[in-house]
């Protein structure tokens, strides 16, 4: 190579900001990355630096190209794509790490400082937590300091270049603030947002098997939080309907695997009684399914339909979190004149598998009276018979249910839920599962609900003729409690210990509920901050029907006034230091004096001119001289100054 | 390689910007006339365009505000818009940087032609906080970059390369600084012509000076004795410090120089109509040759020129009377 690759040790006073600032970028991606790519980018890091130390050369251009392209081929491998906010974030850390290998000017280090921002903004797009707005300030003068040190001049101590970019980006906050709050924003995107499948979310699936839920009684992850207009549902009511799932192949259960449109869902709906108003905020799923109070009757979101088995579902998945109003009818009839036969596909059962369970429930149907006669007797078969609630059963076999029903008798809802729809079916009764929440803490904070992942439920829903179809909870049956108390599902486990009452715990909970309050207000104001709630804020600010115009103008006027305020202050930063007493005194010593001090004349030389001129007593003009010299070069003593005070005064 | 330096227009474009920033130059200098000797630098003579860096940094916001928007996102809208605050704020700050300095000329030695002239000056910071990262140009020529603490003031030296003899005068030229963030260039413009004088190119290969007329009357033995001790005499700088008399010096804490009465204590006369040459500057330059040499080797000289005369002696003062009048022979002496 033609060029020169040598250092000379000139970047060693801004290179470990610069490094400092990419570290800090790749942070909230260290969790999501593969360990190579950190691991690359550290080492790289280490090396650049050595080179800078000990005045090497950087690595030959062939090295780096080897390296870029194998990096680049390792992305490729690990992420199958390079689009979306995983492998995106990825390649801006490999090249972040081969441009550190060729930097060789300090303004090279502007192009690792600009990947240093897209990482911080890629880590935004991952993830929006609390944290994250003083996680982002931080980044920012960290960067800026980093961006000041690549010019500073290598002496300039630390301390006053983090001041600095602090003092610019404190100067920033009020304009960034204004235009936050009034660039006014659009609902819908610019193009296709792409999902990125790498992250994984805590949440149901389209498909239950025994375990699936139970493991998710673990997460204390919002799935979603409601607030209601009027009325709080009672506890007994609180089922928050997802999907519904009919096929069974003797151990799993599965729905539609798309959701589907059914023109006639709504029409075969009968209310009655008082419905309840609600606003639900719920957390991305990355799936169709919307919840909703059982039955929902009304929403107001968009491109959102009730499907066949009336489970609610948005044409696009729910990648992002979104709000929306429902009204719900808790006390309803479903499809009650429907045509049995269109009902047969809920009635199948996989031939040959849990044998035992279908014959129990075609004796047990032989000895009941009616369908809902046997449906009781099967409920007090859970209720009365050794069954346990537990979130951690034993596992179970080819055969599930019947190993649940006789053998284990151990398990969580999904375990009551299949057993129970798995009964009815051999028993001639269509019956389907129902997946979604139960329950729902009411946060006294805030006024508002909050339902966890561990509120994660499977009920079931059988088909009775003229009543159509009706919500049976098995769960219910073995621990009624699960449903009755609404308290969620975790603080029920196997050996029954319930949360403690305690007085620390007590403590923890409600800090928890507390800190549940503030990203609640956080994710609707700061992170929800949509066309909705800016047009909200904006008549609350008294600006009737605010177009964008409108908004920006306000926008530009604000940028414009702080702007100027912000001039201001850099104008007095800059002014002059105000002159001190002694020098006011000399000044006015000066004018009495009648004469102009030259250019270079020093105060004593003036003296002579003073006492030559005769105006003035030539003791005084002596001792003002002295004692003026004293109080600016001698330590200082607030005497000298009295003196000098006293002695202007007296001429 | 660093193709961060293709992001900076001038040297992308050299000949267009260096063409356009001579036309506004002189459209400045039309609107803010010409300049004292101390010139504080007040805001409206400011002028404050993007860099490249700050092309790229506005285009960087710019895509972060697309993709905000396209995401919905407002944390990164947050961002987006710290981001752009800070270019904001920085380009105040930038002019801000350079607002109340006060220019000065501070000086220039005399160089001979061909040299490159050291004009010298001072920027003082007369306010409250510290100025970052100024820096003085003219033309492609720029100064070192400095920092000035409050009440600090800082020499910055601007070199000129010189041709020909006479009068070198500092053009317009400019200071400027990047700070914070190079996303932003500000500049002011200075039209303080200083002028320095530029000496005669001592001419490479000079005939010896002619035989010598001595102003004693008699001509010493050439031999460079310097045995024989014939006094002291008061110290002229440029004597060797051989012949300080240091035992005396410690004494009297006064400079003397031994005398030996076998130095050369010979003195020339240099004139202009000995050196034999059709061409004045070619004369001028041998002359320059002469003083130069004879400076060096302690000798005092005279020089004569048509109408004027400097009579022997040596020394700093006696060079420079010397070289000066050689180098504003025959041009117009404005200065005197």
């Amino acid at each position: 190579m033609a060029r020169a690759r040598g250092t000379d040790g000139s970047l060693l006073a801004s290179l470990p900001w610069t490094l400092l600032a990419l570290a800090f970028a790749l942070l909230p991606h260290v969790t999501y990355l593969p360990v190579w790519i950190t691991a690359a980018l550290l080492a790289c890091a280490v090396w650049r630096y050595s080179i800078e130390v000990r005045r090497k050369p950087v690595p030959p251009t062939l090295l780096r190209a080897g390296l870029a392209l194998s990096a680049f081929l390792g992305v490729l491998f690990t992420y199958n794509t390079v689009s979306g906010v995983g492998p995106g974030s990825a390649l801006l850390a490999i090249m972040a790490a081969l441009k550190l290998l060729e930097t060789r000017q300090r303004r090279d280090q502007f192009v690792l400082l600009f990947i240093a921002i897209f990482l911080v903004m890629s880590s935004l797009l991952r993830e929006q937590y609390l944290w994250s707005l003083p996680y982002l300030v931080a980044a920012v003068v960290l960067i800026m300091t980093a961006w000041l040190r690549t010019s500073a001049d290598d002496a300039e101590p630390v301390r006053r270049s983090v001041a600095t970019s602090s003092r610019l980006v404190m100067y920033a906050a009020p304009l960034a603030l204004a235009m936050w709050i009034f660039f006014p924003r659009i609902a819908t995107p610019f193009w296709a947002v792409p999902i990125d499948t790498g992250t994984a979310i805590t949440g149901l699936s389209d498909t239950i098997s025994p375990g699936d839920i139970s493991a998710l009684s673990k997460s204390d992850a919002v799935a979603f939080r409601v607030t209601f207009d009027d009325k709080v549902p009672e506890p007994k009511d609180r089922y928050w309907r997802g999907l519904v799932l009919h096929r069974f192949d003797g151990r799993a259960w599965s729905g539609l695997s798309e959701p589907m449109v059914s023109s006639g869902a709504l029409r075969s709906i009968k209310t009655s009684g008082e419905p309840v108003h609600y606003e639900v905020t719920m957390e991305a799923t990355r799936q169709h399914w919307v919840f909703a109070l059982d039955i929902p009757f009304h929403w107001d979101l968009e491109s959102t339909f009730l499907g066949p088995q009336h489970q609610l579902a948005r044409v696009q998945p729910i990648d992002q979190r979104i709000a929306y109003e429902a009204v719900s009818y808790p006390d309803y009839r479903i499809e009650t004149d429907i045509d049995p036969r269109r009902l047969q596909w809920n009635l199948e059962l996989p031939e040959g598998r849990n044998p035992r369970t279908a014959q129990l429930a075609r004796e047990m149907r032989a000895a009941a009276a009616s369908d809902r006669d046997f449906i009781r007797s099967v409920l007090s078969k859970f209720n009365q018979e050794e069954y346990h609630y537990t979130l951690e059963p034993p596992p179970l076999g080819s055969n599930p249910v019947d190993r649940f029903l006789f053998e284990t008798r151990r398990g969580f809802c999904e375990h009551y839920a299949s057993a129970f729809a798995v009964m009815m079916r051999a028993a001639g009764i269509p019956a389907r599962i129902v997946l979604g929440y139960q329950g729902g803490e009411l946060n006294p904070m805030a006024d508002y609900m909050i339902v966890r992942q561990a509120d994660a439920h499977a009920w079931t829903e059988v088909w009775l003729p003229g009543a159509g179809w009706r919500r049976v909870d098995p769960t219910a049956a073995v621990a009624p409690e699960r449903v009755d108390a609404g308290r969620t599902g975790a603080m029920f486990d196997g050996s029954g210990a319930a949360w403690g009452l305690g007085t620390p715990s007590m403590l923890l909970h409600n800090i928890v509920l507390a800190w549940d309050a503030a990203n609640a207000k956080w994710n609707e104001w700061i992170l929800g901050y949509g066309p909705e709630n800016q047009e909200r804020f904006m008549n609350w600010l008294g600006m009737d029907d605010p177009d964008w115009r409108q908004m920006l103008l306000t926008l530009v006027a604000l940028v414009t006034g702080i702007t100027m305020l912000i001039s201001f202050l850099l104008i007095l930063r800059y002014r002059p230091p105000p002159k001190d007493r002694a020098a006011i005194l000399y000044g006015e010593f000066v004018r009495k004096s009648g004469l102009q001090p030259q250019t270079g004349e020093s105060p004593r030389v003036f003296a002579v001119r003073v006492q030559r001129d005769g105006a003035l007593p030539a003791a005084v003009v002596q001792s003002i001289t002295d004692t003026y010299l004293d109080v600016r070069y001698g330590p200082p003593d607030p005497a000298l100054l009295q003196r000098l005070e006293s002695n202007v005064a007296a001429l | 390689m660093s193709w961060i330096r293709w992001l900076y227009p001038s040297r992308l474009l050299p000949g267009i910007t260096r063409a356009a920033s001579r036309r506004v130059g002189r459209w400045a200098r039309k609107r803010q006339g010409d300049d004292g000797p101390v010139t504080k630098l007040q805001p409206r003579r400011i002028y404050i365009l993007p860099t490249g860096v700050g092309i790229v940094f506005a285009l960087m916001t710019l895509a972060m505000l697309l993709g905000s928007m396209n995401y919905n996102n407002n944390l990164s809208f947050v961002l987006t818009f710290m981001l752009i605050g800070v270019g904001f704020v920085a380009m105040h700050q930038c002019q801000r940087n350079l607002v109340g300095l006060e220019v000065s000329f501070a000086g220039i030695e005399p160089v001979f032609a061909g040299q490159s002239a050291q004009f010298r000056i001072a920027v003082a910071n007369r306010s409250k906080s510290p100025r970052h990262r100024i820096r003085l140009y003219i033309g492609d020529v720029q100064s070192d970059v400095q920092d000035l603490e409050p009440g600090e003031s800082k020499i910055f030296v601007l070199p000129v390369r010189t041709e020909r003899r006479g009068w070198v005068t500092l053009e317009r030229f400019g200071i400027r600084t990047l700070f914070p963030f190079e996303l932003f260039r500000s500049w002011a413009w200075l039209h303080m012509y200083p002028k320095g004088i530029v000496y005669p190119h001592p001419a490479e290969h000079a005939p010896p000076p002619p035989a010598t007329q001595t102003a004693l009357g008699h001509r010493q033995h050439d031999a460079r004795g310097e045995e024989d001790f014939a006094g002291l005499r008061r110290f002229h700088s440029g004597d060797s410090p051989r012949n300080v008399a240091w035992k005396a010096y410690a004494r009297s804490e006064q400079l003397l120089t031994k005398q030996f009465s076998g130095a050369d204590m010979s003195s020339q006369w240099f004139d202009f109509d000995a050196v034999v040459s059709s061409d004045l500057e070619e004369r001028l330059s041998v002359l320059t040759r002469w003083i130069v040499d004879a400076d060096r080797t302690l000798e005092d000289y005279g020089l004569r020129l048509p109408g004027r005369s400097f009579p022997p002696a040596h020394g700093d003062a006696h060079r420079r009377r010397c070289l000066e009048a050689l180098a504003l022979f025959g041009l117009e002496q404005a200065d005197g």
